[in-house]
């Protein structure tokens, strides 16, 4: 159940501001861990590959 | 005997390695406390808290504006910290921590901005005035949107971290400004209200959501802060096996023991 509130477009849109920034927050790092972790297995599935044909290893 | 352990404590996790597993150990629990103190804290700001007599539920928005900003400030101190260590004894670790922590308390002053401005709408008739403790607030999101661009601008990420420790360091001036602004000057802020020794102006029945929205932020800033300085290590040591075995273990073939 919502409660109503005098002045309830400031004080939802506060809470809200204050919902996104923490969101954010949270997920940003997830976000930039999983572009992180997907880099290094490309690179070393890279490596694996120059190694299998006997080329020097790519390295970004 | 407590200072031998944190001594051994501070050392070990100097190590990137094991401040990566630390990180990921303790970062979810301390996610799982912000989720819970933060719930826990708006379900009594907005159900159970008294309207304000003066300002009624405009007053509710202190609940998250008082936490965000004391937060932010808590931030800086604590980047500073970092940076001093980081600048005195060069520790790897210190340095990204300290970088971490601003965009953090970067979104944390935002918070504290936006609120206040949403606050200041009904009750002041302005969403924004140059009053002294404003203006410094301001100020505040200024030095941490600085600190992260001076990190940004150099390709070598430990002298970019050197130079932005030494603008983290003078940034310090700012926080007495903060906090006194509101008895140097005349200012539409409002004075202070809660004190930690002496006696707080404000109701009892509003400190409880206060108290839990506050650990909130706490938790949010430990939580976010492991969490952005374990991928700055990672990004920066990605070449190194450590990081390989740890985002890749099936994938590599270079074990070697940790």
């Amino acid at each position: 159940m919502i409660p109503e509130l005098n002045y309830a477009p400031f004080v939802w849109s506060s809470y809200g501001v204050f919902a996104a920034v923490c969101a954010w927050q949270f997920l940003a790092p997830l976000i930039r861990r999983r572009r992180l972790t997907r880099q290094i297995r490309e690179q070393l599935e890279e490596e694996r590959a120059a190694a299998a044909v006997g080329r020097p290893a790519p390295r970004s | 005997m407590i200072w031998s352990t944190l001594k051994l404590w501070f050392h070990k996790l100097g190590s990137p390695p094991i401040f990566s597993v630390f990180a990921r150990r303790v970062a979810p629990w301390l996610w799982a406390a912000f989720f819970a103190c933060t719930l826990y804290g708006v379900y009594l700001a907005l159900y159970v808290a008294p309207p304000d007599y003066q300002q009624s539920d405009s007053a509710r928005i202190l609940y998250i504006h008082v936490p965000a900003a004391w937060q932010a400030m808590l931030a800086y101190v604590i980047m500073a910290v970092l940076a001093a260590i980081a600048l005195i004894w060069r520790i790897r670790t210190a340095e990204i921590m300290a970088m971490a922590a601003a965009p953090i308390g970067a979104a944390l002053t935002l918070i504290c901005l936006v609120t206040g401005s949403l606050w200041g709408k009904p009750m002041w008739g302005t969403w924004w005035e140059w009053d002294a403790r404003l203006t410094s607030m301001l100020v505040l999101l200024f030095i941490y949107v600085g600190i992260m661009a001076l990190y940004a601008a150099y390709d070598d990420p430990r002298k970019g971290a050197r130079v932005a420790s030494v603008l983290v360091i003078a940034g310090l001036v700012n926080l007495p400004i903060i906090h006194f602004s509101v008895e140097w000057w005349t200012t539409l802020h409002q004075g202070q209200t809660i004190r930690i020794f002496g006696e707080s102006k404000m109701d009892p029945s509003m400190i409880p959501p206060l108290i839990w929205t506050t650990l909130g932020t706490k938790f949010l800033f430990g939580a976010a802060l492991l969490d952005r300085a374990r991928n700055l290590l990672l990004a920066q040591d990605q070449h190194k096996a450590w990081v390989r075995r740890e985002l890749a273990p099936a994938l590599d073939d270079r074990k070697q023991p940790a």
